[in-house]
């Protein structure tokens, strides 16, 4: 055997490392570790799976003398008792004990796993090295996720794209912003120009205050002109303010339209590679919600950070200086509330926060009771389940009522009191800039205290805007998170791109195929099959043994199992994923239906199909017969669900669209199971049609549907037990033999009872 | 279809044989041994309808509510419930960050000290209705405060952000 380091989890604890270092045996070496993390009775605590060259070892506190330690040798069998939230691995030595060694939480079952198969492995006497190769693929799968994060890596070692990625959210968007530069700068500089006119007024009302209204010896024509000149200026600026602002409106909208059109897109783009794992955690609903609602809160926010914070910036500044040129004593007054307002902001922020992600949460619980019931109205109706899905909606309502209006009166409650400190900022420049006005003293005439109170409500304008930006900000915060979760999230890995091979002939194996969703409970356990070219199999079994699960691997929906799948000697994770799907013909039981015509659906997988292909198509599926006889022929639009059309015929469809396809692979899954014996005929003669030649994997619950199967694959409990021909599985009497006795039994008793009402 | 053998009160004893195990004998005479208890409803309903499996994970009996039987049978049950369902308790939020949009707590649970990270606060905190939350780490590990207006103020202010 190489001398190799031994594969650990993680850093081996104090008595683990004492054991290696001075209790290993000559000759004997580790081969691997699991730390885990629970002790056998209930506490958090570390214990040490070892496994040397001659035997495991267990070092955990609760055994005698804190360690348990069996040769390879005296070990009869190894199980791994998975649990809720905890598993552990007990031991069966040869003299008939048996024995708990070690327990542990999920976050190393999956070494433990192989751990056991090794141990019991080699216990039998299989080769070391062939054994290990399995354990270190673990191991590099275990090292493939991400340390920050956990989420699972493209390959050891590579950058995870979250952490890699996440930087500053707001530089990320800038991504989206950075093509609409031209406008935005255009924008700005509009911006600019009329913010710079914006602060004219109150210097021009301080001479017409001070100079142009009092009479100060000053000819009364001259005033007059002066007056017409005044009041001309600022109708010119007041007039080039609203054109520059109108433009300026304009082009943001544009800008802003553009943005969102292009994040919407990006988003809409990842949602549709992403992997059915993410659906299985995430709500259709609230994958909705992120892309209509939140992409345009982000749209928003964008134009707001590009635009309004230079402007409003720039405006305070322009203000303050200005306002320390009129009088710096008064401004310094006028500075003094600022500090309340900026600290007020920041208490703000953080409690206003968690409210919008609460409203985000009741809102998309309310979107998924929609998503859920709107497009399923038939079977709510069907079940009288209008008034419960109306509570529900009312419940989820109501909650989201209740959260919205609660964190009304902190965004409410914080703006009054930002008006009220600002309001006394006004009254203390009124008494103190008024009394030095009566008193004549320091300068101040009353045309600059007018100009000077203009000036300060200008400047709290820009300071409620930086304090309110906290609360937009959080706003955005809640929605760049949801929607970078979908345009961060791992897309369905696609290592084979561009790996076209030129034919397919259509050899499926399995091999050593083993898949947990969730890692509470494999679904598939040691799945080993080899269909030839051409087969027709016929996968059996009762609900939840794993034949869908099977269809799912093979189709490619989830790709994190363990084990192969080959097409033709090729690894399946190896070909490029769009060409691969497009050799399958996936034949669904409960066949989705576009919003779109009955031609577009049969042409779905093949979008510049001849009319004749599809009608061909719709021939050889049966369902020709019956869409002429539409009014509106192959133009009759479906609804979400093939509102108009019978389950039968909604099943023709989707077997028409498999036919379009011209498939290597076809796979049938229970296509006929919710249909009348007529119609599945019918199927049954359009699937017969569509076979020939093909390798067909078929999931039958009525078995007398795989009359055509020339091999039969009884799965039980996410294993395979039988596998054969009709014949050879009657003759075994097992599992097959078994459900075939009572379908028959309960088809004679559903035949004696149709002719008895009959009679 | 055989019909369902309910164990609604006292007709049963039930007595702890080892790990997650018991032995029932109903009182009628019919003995049944090595049963494991599971919860049919491990969310919503923790002393609710718990079934109990033979060998071959096939249902022998339901017992339609834990308080109805007899204690000591009932004790046997919570101890091998107990072994089975690991969902520490947290008593205190110790530590809340939060980096590159994952969660990493270090929580006090009745189990001893634990950090664990979440990836989705949407998914993977729920806030049930009657004060119970519940956590799902990013190694599907299960975590619960039993009562949130129980916590000290200082973890109620950590928690709160995520719920």
């Amino acid at each position: 055997m190489e001398e190799t380091k031994p594969l650990i989890n993680k850093a081996m604890p104090d008595d683990a490392r004492g054991w290696v270092d001075h209790q290993l045996c000559d000759g004997e070496k580790l081969l691997f570790a699991v730390v885990g993390d629970l002790s056998l009775f209930e506490k958090y605590d570390t214990a040490t799976l070892l496994v040397t060259s001659r035997r495991t070892v267990v070092v955990d506190k609760n055994h005698d003398n804190g360690l348990f330690s069996a040769a390879f040798s005296d070990i009869e069998s190894v199980t791994v008792k998975r649990m809720y939230g905890n598993a552990r691995m007990n031991f069966k030595l040869k003299d008939g004990t048996e024995k708990t060694v070690f327990r542990y939480t999920y976050a190393v079952a999956d070494l433990c796993d192989v751990a056991a198969a090794f141990i019991e492995a080699v216990g039998k006497g299989e080769n070391v090295d062939e054994q290990m190769e399995i354990v270190g693929a673990a191991y590099e799968k275990k090292m493939r996720v991400c340390p920050k994060c956990g989420r699972t890596l493209l390959r050891p070692g590579a950058e995870c794209i979250k952490c890699q990625s996440k930087g500053k959210i707001v530089s990320k968007l800038l991504k989206y912003v950075k093509p609409q530069f031209p406008l935005l700068l255009t924008a700005l500089l509009m911006s600019v120009a009329s913010t710079a006119l914006a602060l004219l007024p109150p210097s021009l009302t301080q001479r017409l205050v001070d100079r142009v209204l009092p009479n100060t010896g000053t000819p009364l024509d001259q005033r007059m002109h002066s007056l017409l000149v005044i009041v001309l200026i600022l109708l010119c600026s007041y007039v080039a303010g609203s054109l520059l602002n109108g433009f300026r409106g304009y082009m943001l909208r544009i800008a802003g339209d553009r943005i969102v059109r292009y994040l919407r897109n990006d988003v809409y783009e990842k949602a549709q590679h992403l992997p059915m794992k993410f659906y299985d955690k995430t709500s259709t609903g609230s994958v909705i919600n992120r892309i209509s609602g939140d992409t345009n809160t982000l749209q928003a926010f964008m134009l707001r950070i590009s635009q309004e914070i230079v402007v409003q910036a720039f405006l305070l500044v322009g203000i303050i200086i200005i306002m320390f040129i009129k009088d710096w004593k008064l401004s310094l007054l006028a500075l003094c509330p600022v500090p309340i307002v900026v600290l007020g902001a920041k208490y703000f922020s953080r409690k206003i926060a968690p409210f919008y992600r609460r409203i985000w949460k009741r809102w998309a619980a309310v979107s998924s009771v929609l998503t859920d019931t709107i497009p399923c109205v038939r079977v709510v109706k069907s079940f009288a389940g209008e008034q419960r899905a109306t509570e529900k909606f009312k419940k989820y309502n109501d909650e989201w009522y209740k959260v919205d209006t609660s964190s009304a009166k902190i965004t409410n409650a914080f703006p009054a009191a930002v008006n009220f400190i600002v309001v006394c900022g006004s009254l203390l420049i009124w008494g103190v800039g008024g009394s030095w006005t009566i008193k004549e003293s320091g300068g101040l005439t009353p045309g600059l205290l007018v100009a000077f109170l203009s000036y300060v409500s200008m400047f709290y304008g820009p300071v409620n805007f930086f304090a309110y930006l906290s609360d937009s900000y959080q706003g955005a915060l809640a929605s760049a998170e949801r929607v970078l979760d979908i345009l961060d999230a791992e897309p369905e890995p696609d290592f084979g791109k561009g790996n076209c091979p030129d034919k397919i002939e259509g050899k499926i194996e399995f091999r050593n195929v083993n898949f947990s969703f969730d890692r509470a409970k494999k679904t598939l356990s040691d799945i080993n099959l080899t269909i030839e070219p051409g087969d027709i199999v016929g996968i059996v079994g009762t609900t939840g043994s794993g034949k869908s699960t099977m269809i799912n691997l093979l189709m490619r929906f989830y790709d994190n199992y363990e084990g192969e799948i080959l097409l033709d000697g090729t690894n399946i994770k190896d070909i490029d994923m769009t060409y691969y799907r497009s050799k399958i013909g996936y034949v669904q039981q409960e066949p989705m239906m576009f919003s779109d015509t009955i031609f577009n659906n049969i042409a779905y997988g093949v979008p510049d199909a001849h009319v004749e292909q599809v009608i061909n198509a719709a021939d050889i599926a049966n369902a020709h017969d019956f869409i002429i006889l539409q009014p509106d022929g192959y133009d009759s639009m479906l609804g979400e669900r093939g509102v108009g059309l019978s389950g039968g015929e909604r099943q023709r469809i989707s077997i028409a669209r498999a036919v379009l396809k011209n498939p290597s692979i076809l796979v049938f899954d229970e296509a006929t199971a919710s249909v009348d014996s007529e119609t599945e005929n019918q199927i049954q003669e359009a699937i017969e049609r569509l076979i020939s030649g093909r390798t067909t994997l078929m999931i039958a619950h009525r078995l007398s549907t795989l009359r055509k199967a020339n091999k039969i694959v009884v799965v039980d409990k996410g294993r395979i037990i039988e596998c054969g021909t009709h014949d050879e599985l009657m003759a075994l009497k097992g599992k097959f033999y078994r459900l075939i006795q009572i379908q028959s039994m309960s088809e004679q008793v559903s035949k004696q009872k149709a002719e008895e009402n009959f009679e | 279809m055989a019909e369902r053998l309910y164990i609604n009160a006292d007709e049963a004893r039930i007595t702890y044989r080892g790990f997650a195990h018991v032995d029932l004998e109903m009182f009628d005479g019919r003995k049944f041994e090595d049963l494991e208890p599971r919860r049919l409803f491990p969310l919503s309903g923790l002393t609710k309808y718990i079934t109990l499996l033979d060998h071959d994970m096939k249902e022998v009996a339901l017992i339609r509510d834990l308080a109805a039987i007899l204690p000591e049978s009932r004790q046997a049950i919570e101890k091998c419930l107990d072994e089975y369902y690991m969902i520490p308790k947290i008593t205190e939020i110790i530590d809340r960050k939060e980096k590159n949009g994952l969660l990493k707590y270090t929580v006090m649970t009745n189990y001893g000290e634990r950090s664990f990270d979440i990836r989705n606060r949407h998914s993977d905190i729920k806030n049930l209705y009657d004060g119970r939350v519940l956590f799902r780490d990013s190694d599907d590990n299960r975590y619960e405060i039993p009562d949130i207006t129980k916590l000290d103020r200082k973890s109620w202010l950590k928690i709160n952000i995520d719920l």
